[in-house]
């Protein structure tokens, strides 16, 4: 560590990555959370919000309204492949749910493939995703705090959603007992069509960030992030929103700091690295960093 | 008034035949007790006034309309609350957000908080834990949150199974009590239990299932009249009872 | 069952039909004699034997497996370890270094695949040791991950994979008889493990491993026994398309080849042996016709013929998102596949509800 400069911006860049982690890791697990779907094709949610960039982008409309309609797009894609792929083998096995999200996340990645192009392409991006600023003689890119500020406000709305509301109670507690909250008068299909529209609404939080990032989108872009999200899911707990968020902030703390300070050729590791700590983790301790507190009822 | 009745009601599971030819009827204010060996039938008729299992003959009528095959959250709306076996809490969820998950069907918020603080004067023990995990309870404070989230969607007729289950005698004793209090409050209960002597201590009346019949209905004090009876199924016959059915298995 | 023989001839016309299938197919294959059906063909059955080794892990243990690819990547190049000699070595790996022992193994063809087939199969079988604990969505979870590192470690080690560049100097030795041999031999081995004791006891566990476990299954040894065979077999499927295509990358063992092996055996049917070898034909030639097609259409275009201007933009993936479709659609209309977890059998006498019912689907 050089300097408190150097290690405000490890820490900003830490956050603010973790925080972007921690988003991608819960859009996966609030799905995970009712249905037991690990979502492949959450990736291509992000990638879908990323061609949205591009394509509202070309039209003269405000960036703000372009990530918004990004974003929507997202969600409508996430509501969409519940209803057409995931709904029907609700009551399958795990590994047929994990296949079938395998087969959407490839139609997906293919339809852009041949309906828009194999190459990357650059959407208009507002100049703060560039631009940095200097406070108090610490340069941090402005984009790294924006992100920042959204993941914190994004995971506290998210959590006041999931305390007051009686949809966002409804989510929990199907994540305990779904018969049980079936039984006490919840629509069980409203429920996972929420869990679904939250995780697109994240997906598309995340493109708007990532692709800002990286500077282009093609129809590989979401493979990354879901490779992100699995890793600090599985470190965090896959069943616990607390743990996919800790998760996230680890791996956005674990990645910053590697890339700083590990010598470049091990860092050619880092995925294989990361990978195996994640089967390790599932061996020992396959719930996770945290624990759901309870054990969980048999459907 | 008659508030349900079942009238021939059969239901199987796969090869099993589960009820037959069942014929009950619970009227408005009473406690009724379903009592018998495990396997006799009880919990799958609970499920089939629920719409949890669908029957494959026979009606269920509630207040004057027939509500066979229904989906539960339609039975639900009707006024048919359940207290499931085992409690079935939401353990993540603290007690107060159990509470209002059974009122989800509800829009009303002002009703919502006036039973909330309703049955925290009825249960002392949910104010106390109003703010932490239901999980953390032990299980007769988890039957109390059971009972209580039940009770949110203001329904007319609670049916309950197996409430004492895995519960200390002391604490048996005060869900029974509890359940007494409930009809002073003028709710209907189906109680399906397997401590015979507990419910007909608090029923009205009683039916008496075997292998999926009625075998005997009436008082307490006719059902206790009946020595063979209580020999036979209330006394031994629960050890030497019948294979599980799927109905206590689910 | 009274009658023991007859069944017992019924059940083993299955690998009989199957051996049959694959020779049919190779010799309308030599007699058409056209380069690219050849080609196709063989890596055809290459496909045929990985989807047989991926089937006898998933479909008898009901388990997800994302990860085969680790193994026939490591087989592929393992191959190259041990059938390459010391001068071809300098070409192909050429950040080998030479004191390495390795470096001046050279074994004939058939031998090296058996070698990359052990050192596959020990591989496999350590890492197995762990992952048989595993169950469901984090099985599946762990192998992925495991194609992953794999992917990674071969992509950065250049010393034993030449890195991301792509190996050259691989001499072309595997034929259409070679690739035809070994799948029957595979297709024989998944049929006999599925039959034998071992293979029952792990399908016994699929819908309820405790229950399984209960009744004295080791189920953790009987999965771990299916998965260690698998892996070695996946090896013998990496060194044959090793000496078949010749120049390959680590990444020619990644994603896209993990989805076309995993839809060539939703769409068959993971339960059977017959689904995995009828899955993988009818992928592996549909998605042959459908690629040709759409080449011929970008040719079109590009041409600008009548029809080609009708194309308003260049094919890509449009094979992937046919296969992907009719993967979906079987996983929702047909879990069990187009044979329905049965396997082809000559009709001999009465059916035997007994033997069919073993056979049924993973899916309930």
């Amino acid at each position: 560590m050089e300097s408190i400069s150097d290690f405000v911006q490890y820490l900003v860049s830490s956050l603010s990555v973790g925080g972007l982690y921690a988003l991608m890791a819960l859009g996966l697990v609030i799905v995970y959370g009712i249905s037991q779907l690990i979502n492949f094709a959450y990736g291509e949610l992000i990638m879908v919000a990323g061609y949205g960039l591009l394509i509202f982008g070309r039209s003269w409309l405000p960036w703000l309204i372009v990530a918004v309609m990004s974003i929507l797009c997202a969600i409508i894609f996430a509501l969409g492949m519940d209803q057409i792929a995931f709904k029907p083998v609700r009551n399958a096995s795990p590994t047929t749910m994990l296949i079938t999200s395998f087969a959407v996340s490839t139609l997906l990645q293919n339809i852009a493939l041949l309906f828009i192009s194999p190459r990357p392409r650059a959407p208009r991006l507002p100049s703060i995703f560039v631009k940095s600023v200097e406070v108090v003689g610490i340069r941090v890119k402005i984009v790294d705090v924006i992100a920042l500020a959204v993941s914190i406000v994004a995971l506290i709305a998210l959590q006041i959603f999931l305390r007051k509301s009686i949809v966002g109670l409804s989510l929990r507690a199907a994540a305990d007992d779904f018969t049980m909250t079936r039984l006490v008068g919840v629509n069980a299909n409203k429920v996972i069509a929420t869990a679904f529209a939250i995780s697109g609404l994240l997906a598309g939080i995340v493109a708007l960030f990532w692709i800002g990032r990286i500077g282009q989108v093609l129809p590989t872009v979401g493979f990354q992030p879901v490779l992100i999200a699995f890793i600090a899911s599985v470190v965090g707990g896959l069943s616990s929103i607390k743990g996919a968020v800790l998760g996230g902030y680890i791996l956005g703390f674990l990645t910053i700091g590697l890339q700083t300070w590990l010598p470049q050729d091990v860092n050619a590791y880092r995925d294989a690295i990361m990978f195996a700590i994640v089967i390790v983790m599932l061996l020992v301790r396959p719930e996770g960093l945290i624990r759901p507190a309870f054990s969980r009822e048999t459907r | 008034m008659t508030l349900l009745y079942l009238s021939k009601l059969n239901v199987f599971y796969g090869a099993n035949h589960a009820v037959r030819d069942l014929d009950l009827q619970i009227e408005e204010g009473e406690i009724v007790g379903l009592i018998g060996a495990n396997g006799a039938g009880k919990s799958t008729t609970m499920m089939s006034i629920m719409g949890a299992v669908k029957p494959r003959s026979g009606a269920v009528v509630f207040d004057g309309r027939n509500i066979t095959g229904m989906a539960p959250e339609d039975v639900l709306k009707l006024g048919i609350a359940p207290v499931m076996e085992g409690r079935r809490i939401f353990q993540s969820l603290t007690v107060g957000e159990n509470l209002r998950m059974g009122a989800a069907t509800v829009a009303d918020k002002d009703q919502v908080a006036k039973d909330i603080e309703r049955w925290c004067i009825l249960f002392p023990i949910l104010k106390e834990r109003y703010d932490r995990p239901a999980g953390n309870l032990s299980g007769g404070q988890q039957q109390m949150v059971a009972v209580a989230r039940a009770l949110m969607s203001r329904p007319r007729v609670l049916l309950m199974d197996e409430p004492s289950l895995g519960l200390a005698p002391l604490i048996v004793a005060d869900i029974f009590k509890l359940i007494a209090e409930l009809r002073s409050l003028g709710m209907t209960v189906l109680l399906v239990e397997q401590n015979v002597r507990m419910t007909l201590n608090i029923a009205d009346r009683a039916y008496l299932l075997n292998l999926g019949r009625v075998e005997f209905s009436g008082t307490p004090d006719q059902i206790r009249a009946e020595a063979d009876i209580e020999r036979t199924y209330l006394g031994g016959g629960q050890t030497s009872a019948p294979a599980a059915s799927p109905a206590t298995a689910s | 069952m009274g009658n023991i023989s007859r069944p017992l001839v019924s059940k083993w016309s299955t690998p009989v039909i199957l051996i049959g299938l694959c020779v049919l197919v190779a010799l309308i294959a030599i007699v058409r004699d056209d380069a690219v059906f050849l080609r196709v063909v063989t890596v055809m059955f290459i496909s045929v034997l990985l989807a047989v080794a991926l089937q006898m892990f998933m479909g008898n243990s009901g388990l997800g497996s994302f990860g085969q690819y680790a193994f026939v990547a490591i087989g592929a190049y393992a191959s190259l370890w041990f059938g390459l000699s010391e001068q071809q070595k300098r070409v192909t790996l050429p950040d080998m270094p030479e004191s390495w022992w390795i470096h001046s193994q050279h074994y004939p063809f058939e031998l090296a695949i058996v070698a990359a087939m052990i050192v596959t199969g020990i591989v496999g079988g350590l890492i197995g040791i762990a992952f048989v604990r595993l169950r469901g969505a984090s099985f599946t979870i762990a192998t992925f991950a495991f194609l992953i590192v794999i992917n990674r470690v071969a992509l950065q080690w250049e010393e034993v994979t030449r890195g991301s560049r792509v190996v050259i100097g691989v001499p072309k030795q595997t034929t259409l008889w070679i690739a035809v041999a070994w799948a029957c031999l595979a297709i024989l081995v998944a049929f006999v493990f599925k039959e034998s004791p071992w293979g029952l006891k792990l399908r016994a566990s699929r819908e309820d491993e405790d229950a399984a476990a209960s009744i004295g299954i080791n189920v953790k040894l009987m999965r771990w026994i299916a998965w260690t065979i698998s892996c070695a077999m996946s090896a013998i499927g990496g060194a044959l398309w090793a000496y078949f295509i010749v120049q390959f990358t680590p990444n020619n063992f990644y994603l896209h080849e993990t989805f076309l092996i995993v839809a060539m055996l939703v769409i068959g049917g993971a339960a059977s042996v017959s689904g995995a070898v009828v899955g993988a034909i009818s992928v592996a030639l549909s998605s042959e016709f459908l690629r040709q097609t759409e080449n011929w259409l970008n040719t079109q275009r590009n041409d600008g013929t009548t029809i080609g201007n009708l194309i308003p933009f260049q094919l890509i993936g449009f094979t992937e998102i046919v296969l992907a479709v009719v993967m979906i659609s079987v996983l929702i209309l047909r879990p069990s596949g187009l044979l329905g977890g049965r396997e082809l059998r000559f009709p001999r006498g009465t059916p035997q509800p007994g033997v069919t019912d073993l056979a049924e689907n993973i899916d309930e």
